[in-house]
């Protein structure tokens, strides 16, 4: 059975409910705080996973302070882990720590346009047909997002580059963070690495959609399949 | 040398004025009658006190943490009547609360002993609410003070029963119109009302969002009376194994600090918030407004629900009010025990032993756990990155010790200390004119709505929603925004439990300004509407459980304190009608302010927050609608109460009757509702009716894009009438909601119902405009999409 890895950081606060998903589709799965990991736990699984919160607080940018504290503690086991294989998985603030680990392709992620904080639920646009996580997505879904540093930045030319090399796993249909090229989420070429904004892991059972007459699909959120993609990938 | 930490103060030889110059000087907000008992403690111990003692007994005395007016002996005259309350609380909180127990074994699983009252959710867990307010500091310092109300009571749920998981918060606002204009703001250090909204708003966002608790529930009532003294409700639910509720202090255990460290912060919080705001208080109460980390807390929250799963925790509570007082108080009065302060990590150097001893600095828990489980425990902490002291141990001597670097600057029977001089205070209430069958214009009724949707108290919180992670934890089910088009208002949110089949509601209801000519029945009509929002959502209406939450101006004011004693009439008798015990409250006194035109105290105001069970996911039903070809039925009389209503205080209209609730009829209604109707598959979606009556109630179900609605006035159930349109159009009896049925199920639905006040009313339609007819003619008719657009963007200039 495939073995997921959950790194949780003080502030780290989407861990139960990932958890629940990586179950779902079949992982065992370990949450591990940081402070405790060491490069055997890393060995162990064929996906690490970072969930969403606040890592350290995000009062400075967000992901730095669990990207050095990561480095701190597996030193390079998870780029080794990228290498042998592994799988990665990070959603928003793992998205951006994941971004600052330099797994996944070099970008930022700002404060959204309003600046502020906006929960709110958003139409996705898959882009790559590469990804495992988004193996079985519809070419159009939604998931719910909150956050206040969801917008992504890139130096000058990363985002096309990005897009046309098809490191741009995800856009926003409508981006109300202002992301660069709408971008909502990236993956590292191979596709093994990916991050996103949005929240799959909140979208796992039908009932969990605002409409209570949706049903695009009996049996699951769109969420669900992210974690369904990784699992039957690695199994 | 090191120089004293402490002083003796004597006390025993001191004059009465000596005694009040001694409360004033050290800022106890202790009167010249408790001053007295003071000394009459230390004359009998035969000695005098130290600081610390001072301090010790004027916490444990201040109105925040006793409830002296609550419990007060009050001689109240209703009209002429007189009558002597011993004790509010008992009276009309607590008896009425545990007849209802008494009638229903095993669903309160504890209350009025613990941080929060538990009910049953299945056989093997229990949900939990509790809600504070944190008036005062938010009134000096709204982003601090907003930010650690809310963390203040997430820690009360993590100190209820061994440790309960926080899983939903809650907020409730008081502002000052945002639009006030800057001049009418009288006195210094006074924040305009819209400094104070943002200022609460990111408080409880950056607070809520970073402890990845979803922020579920809400409301915001704008009054002007409250631009001096705003209040700030902020709520937690929890969930708990039923096996974990109960704890208990034995002797022999380490008693230990997690957490933050302790500071100058938060000194004299709980006297501070027990006294009125004057122009001083700015100034002289900075340090009582606390800093919040809620990443601290967030790790602290980490270890005690791994160290209750772990079974490490034998009793644990928060440092609130009164700070490792009032926590090892509760812990170790009964056992006894020795507490030393130079273990605990400190901010700062150079406190003194009270300011440990007092300190309310935030982000802190005290537990109580077995010697041979400490190492384990100070793993977990290491773990989770958060700092673990020891601070003492519990014996069986029945004596707290306080030591201070081997001095000894505390010790006193608690049980002295727990009975307060009872406070006695008069109240009186004349009824106002109750008017009925006003003459109105009801010629431009399309325009009266638009101008009610324009009205803070009806336009959409979008703006403020959507700042606060309703989502994480992933088990939202019915969310504050919902319907096809995601934006559209629910009665009460719905939030599943891991673990259990079952789900937990909240909802919530405060109508301050009925309380202004009729405080009974906003007693009564606030419960009704937290109820009634629980139930057409799908919660078992024998399985609801209440908080009281009251706040006013200045209870030695007979005419303000007569409102407060005629309002707890009205939740008691409400309570006893529904069945939904108060498990918890909190109360707030003194929120008025002098200017040079005299006191301005808030209206009395009262904050039912509801919770309960849904038995089945399948139960759960949003507010908006769902079909364009569907039937609408209104439950419910409707009648000529226009009092308090949006129309009434936008026409200045003030002597109208206030709607009056039959609590014991609408219960059965609501029972035979969810019985008959929810609960049997033929509801498609309910609304109840509250600011803005029918004809807002009918808009914001359309406002899911997917229909409009008709609506047939003559149709409306009714046993008085009324004289003209506006009344159907715009009151708000209580007991009301619509309901949106499919037409097949539409003969079915209707014989459900059978003997309720009940009737179909109208319809969805595909034309996108609200429509109510009279006498065979539109008397009221509006695109969705316009009535849609004024809703949604009232706040966002503000905000």
């Amino acid at each position: 059975m495939p073995h997921a890895l959950l790194l949780k950081y003080p502030g780290t606060n989407c861990d139960v409910e990932t958890e629940r998903a990586l179950c779902a589709a079949g992982f065992s799965t370990q949450v591990q705080p940081i402070a405790t990991a060491t490069p055997a736990h890393v060995k162990k699984a064929q996906l690490v996973v970072f969930s969403g919160g606040f890592s350290y607080g995000d009062y400075v940018m967000s992901g730095r302070l669990a990207q050095l504290e990561t480095e701190r503690f597996l030193g390079d086991a998870l780029q080794k882990h990228h290498a042998d294989g592994g799988f990665l998985f990070g959603i928003c603030n793992g998205f951006q720590i994941l971004t600052k680990l330099g797994i996944l392709p070099h970008a930022s992620l700002i404060w959204n346009k309003s600046e502020r904080f906006e929960c709110m639920w958003d139409r996705l646009v898959k882009v790559s047909s590469t990804c495992p996580f988004t193996q079985y997505l519809p070419q159009e879904f939604e998931l719910p997002s909150a956050h206040a540093e969801g917008r992504l930045v890139c130096e000058p030319g990363d985002a096309q580059k990005y897009l046309d090399n098809g490191c741009v796993a995800l856009q926003y249909a409508d981006n109300h963070n202002g992301s660069e090229l709408r971008i909502a989420g990236l993956q590292d070429p191979s596709g093994r690495a990916m991050g996103l904004m949005p929240h799959p892991e909140r979208f796992l059972r039908p009932r969990h959609h605002y409409d209570p007459d949706w049903s695009d699909d009996p049996d699951w959120g769109w969420g669900y399949y992210f974690f369904k993609g990784a699992f039957d990938a690695l199994k | 040398m090191m120089s004293a930490t402490y002083r003796t103060i004597p006390v025993r030889e001191l004059s009465e004025e000596a005694l009040t110059q001694l409360s004033h000087d050290m800022k106890l907000s202790l009167s010249t009658e408790d001053m007295l008992v003071v000394q009459q403690i230390f004359r009998e111990m035969d000695r005098e006190p130290t600081d610390v003692e001072l301090e010790v007994i004027a916490q444990t005395w201040s109105e925040h943490c006793k409830h002296r007016i609550f419990a007060a002996t009050v001689q109240h005259s209703s009209n002429g009547v007189t009558e002597e309350i011993h004790s509010m609380y008992k009276t009309y909180i607590q008896r009425p609360s545990k007849e209802i127990m008494a009638r229903k074994p095993g669903f309160v699983l504890s209350c009025f002993v613990d941080n929060a009252g538990f009910i049953r959710l299945d056989d093997k867990y229990s949900v939990c609410l509790k809600a504070e307010t944190h008036n005062h500091p938010s009134a000096i310092e709204p982003y601090a003070g907003a930010n650690t109300g809310l963390g203040g009571v997430i820690r009360d749920i993590l100190g209820a029963g061994k440790g309960a998981k926080p899983i939903a918060n809650l907020d409730v606002f008081c502002f000052g119109a945002p639009d006030t204009p800057p001049e009418l703001v009288e006195g210094h250090n006074i924040i305009h009302p819209l400094g104070i909204m943002r200022g609460v708003v990111h408080g409880v966002r950056d607070y809520g969002n970073r402890m990845g608790i979803p922020t579920t529930s809400g409301a915001i009532q704008f009054d002007p009376a409250y631009i001096y003294n705003p209040l700030v409700f902020c709520g937690t639910a929890g969930v708990i194994p039923q096996s974990d509720i109960a704890k208990e202090m034995k002797p022999g255990l380490s008693v230990v600090v997690i957490g933050g460290r302790t500071g100058k912060d938060g000194l004299h919080g709980a006297t501070f918030s027990s006294a009125a705001m004057g122009e001083a208080s700015a100034e002289e109460d900075q340090q009582a407004v606390q800093i919040g980390n809620p990443i601290e807390e967030k790790k602290t929250l980490d270890v005690i629900l791994e160290a209750r799963e772990r079974g490490l925790i034998e009793f644990v509570t928060d440092c609130g009010a009164g700070g490792f007082s009032s926590a090892a108080g509760e812990m170790l009065s009964e056992t006894g025990g020795n507490l030393y302060l130079e273990r605990a990590p400190l901010k700062e150097e150079g406190l003194q032993s009270w300011q440990i001893f007092l300190s309310e600095s935030q982000e802190r828990m005290v537990m109580a756990v077995k010697p041979e489980n400490v190492p384990e425990l100070q793993r977990l902490a290491d773990t989770f990155q958060t700092e673990m002291t020891v601070l003492g141990e519990s014996n069986d001597s029945g004596v707290l010790r306080v030591w201070h670097s081997g001095e000894l600057v505390c010790e006193l029977d608690n049980s002295k200390l727990h009975d307060a001089p009872t406070k006695h205070l008069t109240s009186t209430f004349t009824s106002s004119p109750a008017r009925t069958g006003l003459e109105l214009d009801d010629s431009h009724l399309t325009d009266d709505l638009k101008d009610i949707f324009a009205d803070f108290a009806v336009v959409s919180r979008e703006p403020i929603i959507r700042e606060y992670d309703h989502e994480v934890q992933g088990n939202t089910v019915l969310k504050p925004l919902a319907g096809a088009s995601a934006d559209a208002p629910q009665d009460a949110s719905v939030i599943d439990i891991d673990g259990s089949e079952k789900l937990m509601s909240l909802a919530l209801a405060i109508l301050p300004e009925w309380g202004k000519t009729d405080p009974y029945a906003m007693g009564t009509g606030t419960v009704d509407e937290t109820v009634r929002q629980l139930v057409i959502s799908g919660t078992n209406p024998d399985k609801i459980a209440l908080l009281d939450n009251f706040c006013m101006g200045n209870p030695e004011s007979p005419v303000e304190l007569g409102r407060l004693v005629e309002c707890a009439k009205g939740i008691r008798a409400a309570a006893l009608a529904y069945g939904a015990p108060y498990v918890s409250g909190k109360d707030s006194f003194y929120n008025y302010f002098e200017t040079e035109h005299g006191p301005v105290n808030i209206p009395v105001t009262f904050l039912c927050s509801g919770f309960g069970v849904v038995d089945d996911a399948e139960h759960v039903c949003g507010s908006s609608l769902r079909r364009s070809n569907s039937v609408l039925f209104l439950v419910g009389h409707t009648e000529d109460e226009l009092g308090g209503s949006v129309y009434a205080r936008r026409h200045g209209i003030t002597d109208a009757k206030v709607p009056q609730t039959d609590c014991s009829a609408n219960f059965a209604t609501y029972k035979q509702y969810y019985e008959r109707a929810l609960t049997k598959g033929l509801v498609l979606a309910a609304h109840d009716l509250s600011e803005g009556g029918l004809a807002v109630a009918a808009a914001e179900m359309a406002f899911s894009g997917k229909g409009g609605v008709a609506i047939d006035l003559d149709a409306l159930p009714t046993q008085h009438g009324w004289k003209n349109n506006v009344t159907p159009c715009f009151v708000e009896s209580t007991g009301r909601f619509l309901v949106e049925v499919d037409e097949d199920m539409a003969q079915e639905f209707a014989a459900a119902m059978e003997g309720c006040p009940c009737a179909r009313v109208g319809h969805a339609t595909t034309d996108g405009q609200l429509t109510l007819t009279a006498g065979g003619k539109t008397v009221l008719q509006a695109s969705i999409a316009d009535l849609k657009h004024i809703w949604k963007h009232g706040l966002t200039p503000y905000y």
